[in-house]
């Protein structure tokens, strides 16, 4: 269904970026304030919350019937720079510091209303009342719960100041009511999940979006009080919020925001859990083509196929999503790793690719990568130099993967997360128990990532059968060709590329290594019992930004930039990214690719990270594709992969964006975990989307 | 047995057939059409290619064994998917005996054979055989025009469309559009007039010149003729096949 004209202009006036006339110049400052009145952190981060709220203009545009729009651009410190100092010395902070990359339980809070929460954040206080701590972060959490209200209510006001008495009378019952309609049920949700990046939060997603949303849905078109179409213009709206206030997110390149969303698999009673909305929300992502929210499905071997040809419509906007997990595999994966079944039928999936619990889930999913190529390179030049065998070199890779997790979680042990009153009232349990989240939910698990394995794999399965089967190349050959950059030996540098075993080919050999290097991986992580909060450490295989800073180095990478490889690759060259074939190694096609990661073993691999296809353009071009593309996720979920990542890309549209960024100011790539557009992104990202390989068939 | 010399294979091929499907590109083609979008499928022997990326060779000798290996270890896949293989060129014809032991070792899969229909009748007729289904390419129905343009008569071309059309294997007409010398309303007329009749015809596929044909030839060190062809339009004319009751696709 095409955007009817009102969504048309908000999503071009959210495009053009209109609404950044209501920014305002200042946001409030806290920290002389707090100091003054001796805060502590805790109720330092609820008095960011109240501020924050209170600063807040509101903005109520003519065509809206979905209200809020952020006016703060920024948000202030709750500590002076030495005190922060002070604060954090010797301790590691995740990221930018704040919680970040977790999921609110959404459907529990809309169940209960903030004045729901407040009340069982009373009863705590009461029985508690003896105990200074508790009672500060209850009476923290319940400032929060006071000042998103005083801000609804400011809302209200306006809006009946305006006549505009649909939004006023939402905005009275909701977020302090549990929603009476879908309306408000999504009005609720804007608002409170605003607040949380209000409140300085990061990478704020918004869960099984199909599954909590639903029943007020259901109960609308069965009273007649909606229709379809109604309620896909009512979402539509709501997606389009959404991008308002994206270029305000932190993150390494903007749509790097996390702002995904979660949709099919089964209920936590292990029903299917498909619904009619889960169909409308793929119809109206299709329909309004913007960057957010990235859309996840969950599928299995037998997902129907028109849900996934709808699915395909999605994926032929070139959008980079819906991303794909497989339950079949990523279920039994978490139980595997400590989850409690029905918690791991709710898993939804984080910013980028891994599998959080809503609600119950405190885990650091990414605190860093395993650099493959690395491990790989330094244990062939040591090795090759030292006369070892390849056996002798393969223990070097295992020592190194080793080194590498240890001193990731090492960093770690010391994590501190800032207390976080607001998100807690969000999360299960915490006022219940009277204890703020960053104390520790039901699952406090770390996630590292074995970055740029196809890269890493193909190095070690060159070596092992040019230099130490086919004795095709010398160690001494190899070693100086390495040291040169192949400068004046590119004959070789060809027979490794081109000779050389590769991951993407349901090569053994190649596969062998791949799977070996995940193995260590998994090794590595299985030896590590606590990870300092009580939990383990999940290996994944995503690369995120890493395929570029492994090859260019970084001063957030320890490892040192990797030069150039034994599989023919040269310095500087970017690795592959998640799972996918090196770039600019040959594959056959998507089949091979599928058959070669589907060796994986996914009970202990079980972090995330999407194999990734590039489909041309062209692909889609026949009335019969939409079909055969939703069979090809089909066959990925029915080889028991975990993740699929299916992008739409024609090169020579992207070639011209470069050039007249103006023509293409809506183009949408995906990047790694994330889709943005593609003339905001800096030009190494743009030059890296163009040069990824992708299948062009015909 | 002498090996199949292969210069690509591509998994999810939508354009060689129904369903999922991984084509098998052979080398070698008694052709030369002036517009070929795959030269290097001409030369029935491995050649170096000079890419951007580096050079490789194009053509890699499979065996009949490696070959079902491979194409084996995807055919419950192919199954699931409405799909198969099929084996296309280059001119898979000037392989024929590749391709029977192939398929002698290939595991119950839908086979497709795309050719240009250019060989001894009984090569042809011995091969279609044993396959699903044939794309068979149509050209020119000019005699002449044929010539200059491909290098050699259709009159075989032709006789083989019989053989195909009673040999009970449904096949479908692929007509490549080129601008000026494939795409008049004289041929494609012919094309139609000839066609319309045959037992067995599925549909005729337009397949309008691709752009990006000519930038391997250099990479082969061979010359492209047609580049001012590039920004030529295409005169697609599906009303002439339409109304001889032939169902048509364009691509
Ligand atoms: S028949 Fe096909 S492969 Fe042979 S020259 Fe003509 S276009 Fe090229």
């Amino acid at each position: 269904m095409p955007l009817s004209e009102r969504l048309i202009r908000m999503k071009e006036a959210v495009r053009r970026g209109d609404h950044h006339q209501y920014r305002q110049q200042h946001v409030p400052m806290l920290t002389a304030e707090s100091d003054v009145l001796g805060l502590s952190w805790m109720q330092r981060q609820a008095r960011l919350i109240t501020a924050m709220c209170e600063a807040e203009q509101v903005v109520i545009q003519p065509d809206e019937r979905i209200v809020f729009t952020r006016t703060l651009p920024t948000v202030p410190p709750v500590y002076q720079n030495e005190d922060w100092a002070c604060l954090t010395a010797e301790r590691t902070l995740h990221e930018l510091g704040p919680i970040s990359n977790i999921c609110a339980d959404w459907g529990f809070v809309l169940s209960q209303g903030l004045l729901g929460r407040r009340d069982a954040a009373l009863a705590t206080r009461q029985r508690c009342a003896n105990q200074p701590e508790t009672v500060e972060f209850i009476d923290s959490a319940i400032e929060t719960i006071d000042a998103v209200l005083a801000l609804a209510e400011r809302y209200a006001k306006a809006a009946r100041a305006m006549n505009q008495g649909d939004i006023a009378d939402a905005l009275t019952h909701v977020p302090a009511h549990p929603p009476q309609t879908f309306h408000e049920a999504l009005q609720f949700l804007r608002l409170v999940h605003a607040v949380v990046w209000l409140g300085g939060h990061y990478h704020v997603g918004l869960g099984r979006f199909d599954q909590f949303m639903w029943p007020y849905l259901e109960r609308d078109l069965a009273a007649g009080r909606l229709d379809n179409t109604s309620a896909e213009e009512l979402l539509a709206e709501f997606f389009i919020s959404l991008n308002k206030d994206s270029d305000l997110y932190p993150g390494v390149q903007q749509g790097d925001n996390g702002q995904t969303l979660t949709i099919g698999g089964v209920t936590p009673s292990g029903e299917p859990a498909t619904n009619d909305l889960t169909l409308m929300v793929l119809r109206v992502a299709r329909d309004v083509s913007m960057i957010d929210p990235k859309i996840n499905l969950r599928i299995t071997a037998d997902t129907d196929l028109d849900l996934l040809c709808l699915a395909t419509e999605l994926t032929k906007k070139g959008l980079g999503f819906p991303q794909y997990s497989n339950d079949d595999v990523v279920i039994p994966g978490l139980v595997a790793h400590g989850y409690a079944l029905e918690d791991a039928r709710n898993y939804t999936v984080a910013a980028c690719w891994e599998f959080i619990i809503p609600g119950k889930g405190l885990d650091v999913v990414n605190i860093g990568a395993v650099s493959f190529p690395y491990a790989a390179d330094t244990a062939i030049r040591a090795g090759l130099r030292a006369g070892e065998s390849f056996e002798e070199i393969m223990e070097r890779v295992r020592h190194d993967v080793q080194a590498q997790v240890n001193r990731l979680v090492g960093t770690y042990s010391d994590l501190l997360l800032p207390p976080a009153p607001y998100y807690s009232v969000l999360m299960d349990g915490c006022l219940e128990s009277g204890c703020d989240l960053s104390r520790g939910l039901t699952y406090n698990n770390f996630g590292i990532h074995g970055a740029c394995s196809a890269n890493g794999a193909d190095a070690l399965a060159a070596v092992q059968k040019l230099v130490f089967q086919d004795q095709a190349v010398s160690p001494q050959q190899l070693l100086a060709a390495l040291e040169t950059n192949f400068a004046d030996n590119d004959t070789l540098r060809c027979l490794l590329h081109e000779d050389g075993p590769k991951v993407g080919n349901n090569d053994p050999q190649a596969d062998v290594m791949l799977v070996t290097l995940f193995d260590m991986l998994a090794e590595a992580c299985e030896q590590i019992e606590d990870n300092g909060r009580g939990g383990i450490v999940r290996p994944g295989t995503g690369s995120a930004m890493y395929y570029i800073w492994l090859a260019r180095g970084h001063e957030n990478m320890r490892e040192p930039a990797v030069g150039a490889t034994a599989d023919g690759r040269k310095a500087g060259t970017p690795f592959s990214a998640n799972l996918a074939p090196a770039p600019g190694v040959r594959v056959p096609g998507p089949i091979s690719v599928f058959q070669t990661f589907s060796k994986l073993d996914y009970q202990r691999i079980v972090n995330g990270g999407p194999i990734t296809i590039e489909l041309s353009s062209s692909v889609f071009g026949e009335p019969e594709s939409i079909r055969k593309v939703a069979m090809l996720v089909r066959t990925f979920a029915q080889l028991g992969c975990q993740q699929l990542q299916v992008n739409s890309l024609n090169a020579e549209t992207l070639r011209e964006a470069q050039f007249q960024p103006e023509l293409h100011q809506d183009l949408i790539v995906r990047v790694w975990g994330w889709s943005g557009y593609f003339c905001e992104l800096s030009p190494e990202y743009q030059e890296h989307v163009i040069q990824r390989d992708f299948y062009e068939m015909g | 047995m002498t090996p199949g010399i292969v210069f690509d294979i591509k998994e999810f091929a939508v354009h060689d057939g129904p369903g999922i499907r991984t084509t098998v590109f052979l080398k070698g083609c008694p052709l030369s059409c002036v517009w070929c979008h795959s030269p290097e499928g001409k030369d029935p022997a491995p050649q170096m290619m000079h890419t951007p990326r580096g050079d490789r060779i194009a053509g890699k000798a499979y065996t009949p064994e490696a070959l079902a290996v491979y194409l084996n270890n995807q055919v419950s896949i192919l199954n699931a998917n409405e799909g198969g293989v099929t084996f296309s060129g280059g001119e898979p014809l000037m392989q024929a005996a590749f391709i029977h032991s192939t398929l002698d070792l290939l595991e119950p899969v839908h086979r497709l054979l795309d050719t240009s229909g250019f060989a001894e009748r009984h090569v042809f007729g011995d091969l279609v055989r044993r396959f699903d289904m044939v794309y068979f390419d149509l050209k020119l129905m000019d005699p002449q025009a044929h010539r200059t343009h491909t290098g050699v008569s259709n009159a075989p071309i032709l006789n083989n469309l019989q053989i195909l059309s009673q040999s009970g294997v449904p096949f479908v007409i692929r007509v490549p559009l080129i601008p000026t010398i494939t795409d008049t309303d004289e041929n494609q007329r012919a094309i139609a007039d000839h066609v319309y009749s045959l037992p067995g015809l599925l549909r005729v596929d337009l397949l309008p010149y691709n752009q990006l044909a000519g930038a391997k030839y250099p990479m082969l060190g061979m010359v492209y003729a047609l580049h001012d062809l590039e920004k030529h339009p295409v005169n697609l004319r599906p009303d002439l096949f339409l109304s001889k009751g032939i169902q048509v696709l364009c691509h």
